[in-house]
């Protein structure tokens, strides 16, 4: 889209931009985010560091716009994934009035937030995952692994899936002559393994992965292999209706383009382009019209059949559950498949969950504090995984975590989050070694290190105070009651993120008189 | 496999409950008089006596207390409790003269079909209510349909079965107020008085003495739309009382698992919220109310005995009570005994079906 905004060669694959999060509750206004701005560039792993309830998770919860409402709201702000701003139609949802803190209404607008939600769970699991911290509370306790992970790849892979289907089905020998040729040609095992998977997963037959890959390396002969391959092929041929097979192509193709279409809908509102938004609505009611006359019957099958006519998706699904679960190694995939989230230990579920965000071979994950729940030996195997992962899909990550030792091992970039606002940002050795905020040395001298114990203070230092409530926080810097370099202007202007040095921003008046304006709004 | 075994060790629990149960009938049998259980265990002495007199009649017969102490080996308590299972077990229930003189066994036999077509229809038809408004209403905690859902359930939980079985008289039937008159029957079960079915034991038609059913049989369709219409009434005003506690269970399970971590992770795979609805958060919400079902269908059987009275209905609710007046000994210990094994199949059952729902039990 033309949205996405191109910096240099790389694209940014996530943008946050002026994010402003509140939660209402009895107590008051919670002012958990305020003016939170960073970007992830493709295939870059982003940390986010800070103390517990700095706002680091919030963040997260609200990249995917998964604040619980009630009680929080995303106030303000744009989320770019993949170039679509998801919080294009935020205005709209709801009014808030606020009263006083303790007397907030929110006037929601059903039907359009229906409509989001349609929208973004287009979009979660699809171009963006999750995976959270407690891996034994994240999945659900009465469905098998396998059913979860399955539910992922039927959601957001239908239209690819019915077409291998199909592709399996109308396979001929032309075909796989063509394959064996392919194949005879290349010139060492490991390339022809990793095409062998590829040709495999395009015509839905995964599980014959193996014994082709056994065939060539025993036998030269051409004619031999291509007997056996058709044979071997022959015995994965369902003989499915392909007319009904198509037909659900299509039908799920059009489903994607409806919801294509609402995306571009709802940014033309957004953008008051009323000429656009009559097209679009023209096209949607178009879709709609269609699916009406000519897949009613099919539609009205799928509510009454759904068990059956789904099958060859779940065997196909089944097999591609299989193949994630290996690829996380996990070992004897089978029985885990069948296995319930109880029965396993932490540092597998959290493999499994890891499977599950990759169902769909998104460009953004967001992995929340995903080793903090886990034993160092395990903690050290997930982040390797994660990294792996990062590298084959060339995945953007953004890392949430109060383990600086974690962000060291695995980011690129870093921001520094404290009470809501990011108050450093910089490439990962610059945090390491040329710390600039009080806060983040503050935090780095908090690090338990090995040579210290011989120094004359074996104290470990701290940073004095704790986290502001952010229900009422502090003035101005939100950090200046704790800090050490605390000026007169620190408690009444609130510091601005700027570049320092290149590439690296703080928000410290130490560094820059630059001052964040404070906007009277509606909701403080 | 280890459900099967679940399931067999859960099925021996019942042998000492079983004993529990049968100690406990024996010792409701010492409740009565030493006359009222010469009566019970001496048929022939039946007749319609009131209490003075039928100790005049037994020491007439040389049924001295002595006598009957010896007869009934009260002095060696553990033999005659012995011999008191061996009764239980073996059917042999004695007599009763309610509804007139015949064996306890064929009085509750008759009389429990009609009970079970009651009991079995109300909670039916309060599961295929319950789950969808609970599902409804637990999704949107906190609005107006919520706190409608609650009041409704308050009330439920609230209100007495027979009080709101004379309310609905008063409302429905030809009776008191009459809202709407004669919209429904208030008494009985449509079988006194009707033609075109076999007529049985004690005025209830055969073979099944469940009218619903013998009509259908015989091909009566008038009387059948009769049997339902007696229904009503009755099957409403349990359904109400079980109803109200399935639902505060679904929706507080809804409620609860909504705000749980998975939900969140079924978000955010995408699901969406229909599906998230239906398919995470209520599966994990109906669990607790499987146990909670258990719990109510026990209850039920307190509140069947009022509500048959009420309506007039004849089922074992009807013969309790008519038991409990005319002191029928045998009635009433065998309808004990039968209450009694109904709610260790109940709680077996619902064991059983949690087991099989659950895979967090540990066999």
């Amino acid at each position: 889209m033309e949205q996405s905004i191109q910096i240099g060669k790389e694209e940014k694959q996530l943008i946050v931009e002026d994010l402003k999060v509140r939660f209402f509750t009895s107590k008051g206004i919670v002012k958990a985010i305020d003016n939170l701005s960073f970007y992830i560039e493709e295939g870059e792993s982003y940390g986010l560091v800070g103390e517990s309830g700095s706002g680091k998770s919030v963040t997260a919860t609200a990249a995917m716009d998964l604040i619980p409402d009630p009680p929080g709201r995303i106030i303000r702000g744009r989320i770019f994934i993949n170039g679509y701003n998801i919080l294009n139609d935020l205005e709209r949802l709801v009014t808030i009035k606020v009263r006083s803190p303790y007397d907030v209404r929110i006037r929601r607008r059903k039907r359009l937030i229906k409509r989001h939600n349609y929208i973004m769970s287009g979009i979660r699991g699809d171009k963006v995952s999750m995976i959270f911290q407690e891996p034994f509370l994240s999945l659900n306790p009465v469905m098998t692994i396998g059913e979860q992970i399955k539910e992922a790849i039927l959601l957001h892979s239908r239209v690819e899936i019915s077409n291998s289907i199909i592709k399996r089905e109308t396979l001929n020998e032309d075909d796989i002559a063509k394959m064996v040729d392919t194949l005879m040609a290349q010139p060492d095992n490991q390339t022809r393994k990793k095409l062998i998977a590829r040709m495999c997963s395009q015509y839905a037959i995964p599980d014959l992965a193996k014994p082709f890959t056994d065939l060539y390396e025993n036998s030269t002969d051409r004619e031999f292999i291509m007997k056996e391959s058709l044979a071997l092929v022959s015995t994965k041929k369902v003989g499915l209706n392909l007319e009904e097979l198509e037909q659900a192509r299509n039908y799920f193709l059009l489903k994607d383009r409806e919801h294509d279409l609402y995306l571009k809908l709802i940014e033309a509102e957004k953008q008051e382009d009323e000429v656009k938004i009559d097209e679009v609505r023209k096209q949607i009611y178009q879709i709609k019209s269609q699916i009406r006359s000519d897949y009613l019957l099919f539609v009205l099958k799928r509510l009454f059949l759904k068990r059956f006519m789904d099958r060859p998706f779940e065997e196909y699904a089944d097999g591609r559950v299989l193949e994630l679960l290996t690829e996380v190694n996990i070992a004897g995939p089978e029985r885990v498949m069948d296995a319930y989230p109880h029965e396993l230990s932490g540092g597998m579920l959290q493999r499994c969950m890891i499977a599950m965000a990759f169902s769909s071979n998104p460009k953004i994950l967001i992995a929340d504090e995903p080793t903090t729940a886990l034993d160092v030996t395990t903690q050290a195997q997930i982040l390797d995984l994660m990294r792996e992962v990062n590298k084959t899909y060339n995945t953007s990550i953004l890392f949430i975590t109060h383990d600086l030792a974690v962000i060291a091992e695995m980011c690129d970039r870093v921001g520094v989050i404290y009470g809501g606002n990011l108050v450093e940002e910089a490439p990962v050795k610059e945090i390491f070694y040329n710390a600039k905020h009080p806060y983040t040395t503050g935090l780095m001298n908090a690090i338990p290190k090995a040579e210290r114990r011989y120094e004359k203070s074996a104290r470990l230092e701290s940073i004095p105070g704790s986290v502001p409530n952010l229900i009422s926080p502090p003035s101005g810097c939100r950090f200046h009651p704790r800090c050490k370099f605390k000026m007169d202007i620190c408690s009444e202007k609130k510091p601005k993120l700027v570049e320092i040095e290149k590439n690296h921003k703080a928000a410290c008046f130490l560094y820059s008189d630059e001052v964040e304006e404070e906007v009277e709004e509606d909701v403080p | 496999m280890e459900l099967k075994y679940f399931i067999i060790r859960r099925g021996l629990i019942i042998i000492p409950t079983l004993m529990g149960l049968t100690v406990l009938v024996f010792i409701l049998l010492w409740a009565f008089g030493p006359y009222q259980i010469a009566v019970a265990f001496n048929p022939d002495l039946h007749g319609n006596h009131g209490l003075a007199t039928l100790a005049n009649y037994l020491d007439q017969q040389g049924f001295s207390a002595a006598v009957i102490n010896g007869q009934l080996q009260f002095t060696n308590p553990i033999g005659s409790y012995f011999r008191f299972v061996a009764d239980l077990f073996t059917g042999n229930w004695g007599q009763v003269t309610f509804p007139s003189r015949v064996s306890t066994m064929t009085a509750i036999g008759v009389f429990i079909p009609n009970t079970i077509q009651l009991a079995l229809g109300a909670t039916i038809l309060s599961v295929i209510i319950a789950i969808p408004l609970g599902t409804y209403i637990g999704a949107r905690p906190n609005t107006p349909a919520d706190a409608v859902g609650r009041i409704f359930s308050l009330s439920g939980y609230a209100l007495p079965a027979f009080w709101l079985g004379y309310i609905l008289i008063a409302l429905f039937a030809n009776h008191g107020i009459g809202l709407v008159a004669s919209a429904f029957p208030y008494s009985g079960s449509g079988v006194a008085g009707a033609t075109g079915v076999p007529i049985g034991e004690f005025g209830l038609s055969d073979p099944t003495h469940i009218l619903l059913i013998d009509s259908l049989l015989a091909g009566n369709l008038s009387l059948f739309v009769s049997a339902v219409a007696h229904l009503v009434l009755p099957v409403v005003t349990i359904t109400y009382g079980i109803l109200a506690g399935i639902l505060r269970f679904i929706r507080a399970g809804m409620v609860d698992a909504a705000g749980q971590e998975f939900i969140k992770t079924a978000r955010a795979k995408g699901v969406p919220e229909r599906l998230v609805i239906k398919k995470h958060i209520r599966k994990n919400a109906l669990l607790p109310t499987v146990t909670v079902l258990g719990l109510l269908i026990s209850g039920l059987l307190g509140g069947v005995v009022t509500v048959e009275i009420v309506f007039n209905y004849l089922g074992i609710g009807y013969l309790a009570v008519n038991f409990a007046l005319g002191v029928q000994v045998w009635g009433i210990l065998a309808l004990t005994f039968v209450f009694g094994l109904i709610l260790m199949i109940t709680n077996l059952l619902v064991d059983v079906v949690y087991a099989f729902l659950d895979p967090r039990i540990r066999y």
